[in-house]
């Protein structure tokens, strides 16, 4: 990577945070929350293709690091621990989460590990369940200690912009090239002195934090949680399909998708939710078998090349 | 507990079992043979429950009647679907592994697809009918008609598919292909066929699952993803790939969840089955019965 794109990332990410300052000042009640629900899935997706695009190591329990957050945040700030410890709980606990289920699992790649790792996330969602039906006696919770709505949203801001700073730094480290590493030839980067376990693990635990204190700072904005709302598989689908849409592999694809699909997922899931998941369905399907780079993938040459193709057989045709 | 109460515990856990050996062996089929891990199965089930409960309640024929007609519907659907993805992501993929990853992708697309396309057609409330409700005693104990015609016919489907693998030469090619995909083809064993058809019969039998589920229990959109879970489960119990295993490891399963229900708290069975199945596949994640 040279320093041009350095500087030249730097300045789109500058310019988009200030855009994105201005937008509590100046938005709607509707403008400030469609920015909101933005810029929580420009982190999960961001953060989610940091390890995983990289790595290929396709995890599903993004919703449970999610829900994790959410819960220990809320109930840090019920006991009034006051704002910024609350997210940095929830990020400590999801992490803390990660490290355990990533040493139990990273050995095992592809589908396993795509399967066990829904399958713990669905664990988790129930254990929750259980614990709080019957221990605590609760179904979910009512937040009462609420942070103003700007503070909500300059945290998720800042943890958005943070998510992307780490990937645009990480591309410029040795960690970031250990896991590219992994990610192309994991048996030939072992061999090449890469502790690929260790960095396999940390990882891991760098995207769990991520959505650990999104979910924290997501959760007072639901007011009420409960195990099926903040643990709720969809979150985390729906930024495996964001980050693979927008291409894991580029720093801007999953901000753009995250972007379209939220403006798309506020317009159309309030009318008709079903013909939004429908369309979600068929996007992750078409991405997958027409684009499976995603969407950053798409360059002007493609549709040009596109273009001369169709032209020389129009061309061959006529003459 | 009285020996009645027992038979009718056993039998319950073994009619639940019968079923999720039946839509483990479409779901082992697809996987074992071409590698697709169908996270959407458990949604063709509910689509073949569906449209039994459909052709029951608006033209009144027989559930039974629709065994064949689910079969064939989901075994179509299968070929279409297989031609129209996968067979384009076998083409596209440069190695086994990615080609796994991202038809896993295009099964989760499939789920919130189908899923979704049902609950739009008919909302999400719970849906029944009725058929050969009354009970029969057996022995001091008693058994739902209904459900023990789901166990025959379950186990029945099962047997049928394993005997046609056993002893047919389509079945022979099957097992040739799953042991070594390489070496079939160079002895003259035509993938490109046997793949869509196996693809088909897989969702065909999840087609017949889903139509003797009708018979017994409610339906509904949502009634899919716990099947998919639970057959997932049951075929790392008894070993990707292996027909038998399935068949064992769904029983065996479906017996444990009742007789786990029964002596602990029922809201514990999700919570049980995902505990059985991380431990497994940490443990063994070659099957239980791999030698």
């Amino acid at each position: 990577m040279s320093d041009r794109h350095l500087v030249r990332d730097v300045l789109i990410l500058i310019g988009l945070a200030v855009a994105a300052l201005a937008v509590p000042a100046l938005g709607s009640e509707f403008a400030v929350s469609l920015a909101l629900t933005c810029l929580m899935y420009i982190a999960l997706a961001s953060s989610w293709a940091l390890f995983c695009g990289r790595t290929r190591y396709l995890s599903l329990a993004t919703s449970a690091f999610f829900g994790i957050g959410a819960y220990s945040g809320a109930l840090a700030l019920q006991h009034e621990l006051g704002w910024l410890s609350a997210i940095a709980i929830g990020a400590v606990l999801a992490t803390a989460v990660a490290a355990l289920m990533g040493a139990a699992v990273l050995h095992l790649r592809g589908t396993y590990f795509a399967v066990l790792t829904f399958g713990m996330t669905e664990l988790i969602r129930h254990a929750v369940t259980y614990f709080e039906k019957s221990v605590t006696g609760t179904v979910g919770r009512v937040l009462t200690v609420l942070p103003e709505r700007d503070t909500i949203y300059f945290t998720l801001l800042a943890l958005a912009l943070l998510a992307m700073a780490t990937s645009i730094a990480l591309r410029r480290t040795r960690f970031g090239l250990a896991l590219a590493g992994i990610g192309a030839d994991e048996q030939r980067a072992q061999t090449l002195g890469v502790d690929t376990r260790r960095v396999k693990i940390a990882g891991f635990a760098l995207t769990a934090a991520f959505a650990g204190a999104v979910g924290a700072a997501m959760s007072v904005r639901w007011t009420y949680i409960d195990p099926p709302t903040v643990f709720n598989p969809f979150i985390g689908f729906q930024t495996v399909l964001i980050a693979l849409v927008g291409g894991a592999l580029t720093l801007w694809g999953p901000l753009v998708a995250a972007i379209v699909f939220s403006l798309l997922a506020e317009t159309l899931r309030l009318q008709v939710p079903q013909l939004y998941m429908m369309s979600l369905g068929l996007l992750l399907i078409l991405s997958v078998l027409y684009l499976p780079g995603g969407l950053a993938s798409l360059r002007w040459a493609m549709a040009r090349d596109a273009w001369r193709a169709l032209r020389g057989a129009w061309e061959r045709r006529l003459g | 507990m009285s020996l009645g109460a027992w038979l009718e515990l056993l039998a319950s856990g073994l009619i639940t079992g019968g079923i999720y050996a039946l839509v483990a062996l479409g779901l082992n089929l697809q996987y074992g043979l071409m590698r697709i891990l169908n996270i959407a199965h458990g949604e063709f089930l509910m689509l073949g429950a569906y449209f039994t409960w459909m052709m029951q309640t608006a033209f009144g024929v027989s559930p039974l009647w629709m065994l064949p007609a689910s079969f064939a519907l989901l075994m179509m659907l299968g070929l279409a679907v297989h031609w129209l993805c996968f067979r384009r992501l076998a083409a596209s993929s440069p190695n086994l592994d990615v080609f796994e990853a991202r038809g896993l992708m295009v099964s989760f697309g499939l789920l919130f697809l189908v899923q979704n396309f049902i609950s739009f057609l008919w909302g999400g409330e719970l849906r029944g009918y009725d058929f050969m409700a009354e009970p029969l005693k057996l022995g001091g104990a008693q058994f739902a008609a209904n459900k023990l015609l789901v166990f025959a016919l379950a186990l029945l489907f099962s047997a049928a598919l394993i005997v046609l693998l056993r002893t047919t030469l389509l079945g022979k090619g099957v097992r040739a292909l799953m042991q070594s995909p390489v070496g079939a083809q160079l002895v003259g064993i035509d993938t490109k066929r046997l793949h869509p058809l196996m693809f088909g019969v897989g969702l065909g039998l999840s087609g017949v699952a889903g139509c003797l589920l009708s018979m017994a229990y409610t339906i509904s959109p949502a009634m899919g993803e716990p099947y998919t879970v639970t057959a997932l489960i049951v075929i790392t119990l008894g070993g990707f790939g292996s027909m038998s295993g399935a068949l064992a490891g769904g029983l065996l399963l479906g017996v444990v969840e009742a007789l786990g229900m029964h002596f602990t708290n029922p809201s514990l069975k999700a919570l049980l089955s995902y505990a059985v199945f991380i431990a497994v596949l940490l443990a063994r994640p070659n099957g239980l019965f791999a030698k």
